[in-house]
């Protein structure tokens, strides 16, 4: 390329902004980053100069055979030396005005630098740049996906408990038949959604078809984060909150886990994106969020947790815009919610279901304090970039190296603290409340809810660790490696926590008729498995019960295990020593003596904690 | 100006400061490593299901012979005598002696369930009791787990008589009982499930002052209850004479299913008639659910073949098609 004015060095661009005489100052978001102080110079501003030349071809080749030969010298020698070569032209006193008007010309330069632009690239959205960002975020995809599908192991047994339910849906639904139990009476979220969705995909598919949807309600929300994300900030942002997403082990984990939190979160954030898309369109097409943000409760009713984000989202997004007329926003989308899952509570049998193992969930005996650490082990990197992100975010709210965005109006300093608070505490909701419900049921879950809204904020973090023009690409990439390191090893161990079932199933199976009576720690497991043989009313579960001896008298708790023992009133009785642990070893206790059975097998398993076994007794 | 390289040396220092406490946290979780699933699979053994073998549908035929069945050659011969195959053969194993998975095996290819009388000569009961052979144990157990045929164990019989050094000059019965229980668990733990336990005392006619139901560890740890009986010359060869005593005062204490364990006639002009008596007794009762014939020359000639009247007869009684069958297909 022949060099032009523009681009005197011939490399395809045109000599940077730096002299526009632009002075960053300390609330540039660069300034610490080497714009002041001279330390980014551009070398050619300072070798060019058109006064030691009046020839129209001021660059002949002789003359940047060593273009930085001065540039190694200290700029103030430089500056001074380029002073002394201008000519020091007199004006005579007694010379005419023509004459001076002549000799003006003369010392006019042969050509003028043109206006050079304040910035060497547009900050409006290009297809180049569309395109790039795009496949970066299918390569974040494409990672999340070999992250979830690596795991491999049986179905869990909620995995297998949905499962089957979904199937007992299906057939009621389109045969009507019995349902075994009220689901709804039980289960975290409608029975007539998630289950029946995965119950198809699984008689399609078996369970890799279940877990497979999953994976795509989780790879739909990276992709929903990445949009709403580059909607409320830039594209860089939003690929490092996708980036650090995607290797959190509760997207890892969700993304290969039959179970109702990955089509909730998905239907979350659709709910959220929606909120975020609509920021600038009429007050009512926010509403097109409340049908799905209902959707998500009714999938998973936990996820009414995170509805008050989306609600303070609503307005603060469509602030800079409406005002505070944005509050109606919020406030439309509230009643829509509100109303629809009024209608849905009037309208189905969940409320027993909401109490039962949300709103009224039976309080644990875990510390806060270790439920806080297991929060932090698991989401606890994202969270710490997230409130960096914030904190910096609320500091500065440029997002652009471009100088041109010095002079655009971006959200005000209240506005950004709102947000960065906003998204960052809501990371903090599930840990809260399972921390005051003392209990972990299904934190390393829920916290992936929290970790989706935080990921946006630990975006900008992320992006100002890099700094401008990708100052420090390795503090980055280091953070994003660490967290895909500590995301393996998290998932790899969740995905063992539960032992595989294939050979119980296979010793299960000739023992197992829709007849018999049987007690199962996992029975869900058993019954998934082997649904075409037994049902699960059959199965009485090793956290409660209910005996009605022969006289009449209902035993239960410890008693009503010893008494249905000592009886012989089950078939089977199947222990893995895990979720029950101390009923458990009170049923094998009583088993060890008892005449009526006989320990029919040992299967030994390994588990990420470590080895067991299941142990299966016969009656005799 | 300052140097860059510090500048990105803070920054990495304070990130390294964060992430290393919060990568820590993890720490605790992923240490468990990966599962080394393929072991728990290698060490996996489907079970079989003992119940068919425990309450068989016909009857035993057993036979004790000579180095059966770790050699068959013997069993062959006592087939070819008797006119039939036997299904269940008993050996003697000595306290320390390997597990004998050859044998066990040979035995099952063989359609035979294989008993093995073990008889703690070389220590006590009480130390059996409070585990200081627990190492032997497990390894046999494991050893027996792994093979994963079933089997049957009669551990320490005739332990109601004063000759052996297991028997009631030494052991208490709670100590008996403790051993057994001890014994039995740790199979269990080591997943040793195709064991069936048979408990065999003598018959209580010799040593009537022995209750035997002291040394009973209980119906949840006995699957067979085995009686050790002889005809011989000098008593009356009635079954319900030589057996019926003991089998009344068990039925006292237990329903378990009835195996003659270990039995012969003593050679004589009686045998043939004492063999006609045995299999009148095992066939009348229905919770006798076998024999096994002691056809060894030991203190006594017990074998068959020197009494060929008696063997005669043997073999056409033998022939009946309710005693013997494949324990592969109970």
């Amino acid at each position: 390329m022949e060099p032009s004015i523009d681009d005197p060095w011939g490399r395809g661009y045109r000599v940077p902004e730096q002299q526009d005489g632009h002075t960053p100052d300390h609330n540039d978001p660069y300034y610490d980053m080497g714009w002041a102080g001279g330390q980014v110079t551009v070398p050619e501003q300072q070798t060019y100069d058109p006064y030691t030349t009046s020839t129209a071809e001021p660059y002949q080749a002789a003359q940047y055979a060593a273009p930085y030969a001065q540039y190694h010298a200290p700029y103030e020698e430089q500056q001074a030396h380029q002073v002394a070569q201008v000519p020091q032209q007199q004006p005579r006193q007694d010379a005419s005005p023509t004459e001076h008007g002549q000799r003006t010309a003369d010392l006019e330069p042969a050509y003028r630098i043109p206006q050079t632009p304040d910035a060497g690239w547009d900050m409006a959205h290009s297809k180049r740049r569309g395109w790039v960002s795009r496949a970066v975020l299918l390569c974040i995809l494409a990672i999340q996906a070999v992250l979830s599908l690596r795991l491999s192991n049986t179905a869990f047994q909620d995995e297998a408990l949905y499962l089957y339910a979904g199937h007992m849906e299906l057939d009621h639904l389109l045969h009507g038949a019995e349902l075994p139990i009220d689901y709804n009476a039980y289960f975290s979220g409608s029975s007539s959604l998630y289950p029946v969705l995965a119950a198809l995909a699984d008689s399609a598919f078996g369970l890799a078809g279940a877990r497979a949807l999953s994976l795509a309600c989780m790879l739909g929300t990276t992709a929903l984060l990445y949009s709403f994300t580059r909607r409320m900030f830039n594209e860089r942002v939003a690929l490092a909150a996708a980036a650090l997403f995607a290797v959190t082990q509760s997207t890892i984990v969700l993304g290969n886990f039959a179970t109702y939190d990955a089509a909730a979160l998905f239907l979350l954030t659709l709910a959220t994106w929606i909120v975020v898309r609509t920021d600038r369109a009429s007050a009512a097409a926010v509403l097109l969020a409340a049908p799905v943000a209902s959707l998500a409760v009714g999938v998973k009713y936990a996820a009414a947790l995170y509805l008050p984000t989306i609600l303070v989202l609503a307005v603060l997004t469509a602030w800079p815009h409406r005002g505070k007329r944005s509050l109606w926003r919020g406030v439309a989308l509230a009643a829509g919610i509100a109303a629809l899952l009024g209608i849905a509570l009037l309208a189905s049998d969940v409320l027993t279901g909401i109490q039962k193992t949300t709103t009224g969930r039976e309080h644990g005996t875990e510390s806060a304090f270790a439920l806080l650490q297991r929060s932090a082990g698991w989401g606890g990197l994202l969270f710490a970039t997230a409130c960096v992100g914030a904190i910096s975010y609320a500091r500065r709210g440029r997002m652009n190296e471009s100088p041109r965005s010095l002079s655009m109006s971006g959200p005000g300093r209240r506005r950004r603290v709102m947000i960065g608070i906003v998204l960052c505490a809501t990371a903090l909701l599930a840990p809260a409340y399972q921390m005051y419900l003392g209990t972990g049921v299904s934190l390393f879950k829920h916290v992936g809810f929290g970790l989706l809204f935080a990921a946006p904020m630990a975006g900008i973090g992320v992006s100002r660790l890099v700094g401008a023009h990708f100052r420090y690409p390795q503090l980055g990439i280091l953070l994003w490696v660490v967290m895909l390191c500590v995301g393996l090893a998290q998932s790899t161990w969740r995905f063992g926590v539960w032992p595989n079932s294939t050979q119980l199933v296979d010793v299960l199976r000739p023992y197992v008729n829709d007849k018999g009576r049987y007690l199962g720690g996992t029975h869900e497991v058993a019954v998934y498995y082997l649904r075409g043989q037994t049902s699960q009313r059959q199965w009485t579960p090793t956290d409660n019960i209910s005996y009605q001896d022969s006289r009449g008298a209902t035993h239960t708790g410890e008693d009503g295990y010893k008494r249905a023992l000592d009886d012989g009133w089950f078939d089977l009785v199947v222990l893995d020593g895990l979720a029950t642990g101390g009923t458990d070893a009170l049923i094998a206790d009583n088993l060890k003596a008892n005449a009526r059975y006989r320990l029919l097998a040992t299967v030994p398993f390994e588990n990420s904690s470590g080895s067991g076994a299941y142990r299966v007794w016969v009656k005799r | 100006m300052r140097p860059r390289i510090s500048r990105t040396a803070t920054a990495a220092a304070l990130f390294a400061a964060v992430v290393a406490p919060l990568a820590g946290c993890s720490s605790a979780e992923s240490g468990a490593g990966a599962r080394p699933a393929a072991k728990a699979a290698e060490e996996f053994v489907k079970p079989y299901d003992l119940r068919p073998l425990i309450q068989p549908r016909k009857k035993y035929f057993g036979a004790a012979v000579e180095k059966a069945p770790t050699s068959m050659a013997a069993v062959d011969k006592y087939t070819d005598m008797v006119g039939k195959k036997p299904n269940l053969l008993e050996y003697y194993a000595a306290w320390g002696d390997d597990f004998n998975a050859v044998g066990v095996r040979n035995a099952w290819e063989a359609g035979a369930l294989t008993v093995v009388s073990w008889e703690p000569a070389d220590t006590t009961i009480a130390d059996i009791a409070d585990g200081k052979s627990d190492d032997y144990l497990k390894k046999y157990a494991g050893s027996v787990r792994k093979l994963g045929l079933p089997m049957a164990i009669s551990f320490a019989d005739e332990m109601n008589g004063h000759w052996e050094t297991w028997g009631t000059k030494h052991v208490k019965p709670a100590d008996y009982v403790r051993a057994w229980k001890h014994l039995h668990e740790v199979f269990d733990e080591a997943g040793a499930t195709n064991v069936i336990w048979a408990w065999s005392p003598n018959i209580v006619n010799s040593v009537k002052s022995i209750d035997i139901e002291q040394y009973y560890p209980g119906d949840a740890y006995v699957d067979w209850v085995g009686l050790v009986g002889y005809f011989t010359s000098y008593e009356s060869n009635a079954f319900d004479y030589v057996f019926g005593p003991t089998i009344k005062k068990v039925r006292t204490f237990s329903n378990k299913p009835l195996l003659i364990l270990e039995t012969a006639a003593e050679p004589g002009a009686r045998r043939r008639a004492d063999v006609q008596n045995l299999f009148k007794g095992v066939t009348d009762r229905d919770d006798i659910i076998g024999f096994i014939w002691f056809d060894h020359n030991k203190r006594a000639d017990w074998r068959l073949e020197v009494s060929p009247l008696a063997l005669a007869e043997f073999k056409r009684l033998a022939a009946d098609d309710s005693f013997g069958f494949d324990v592969r297909k109970p």
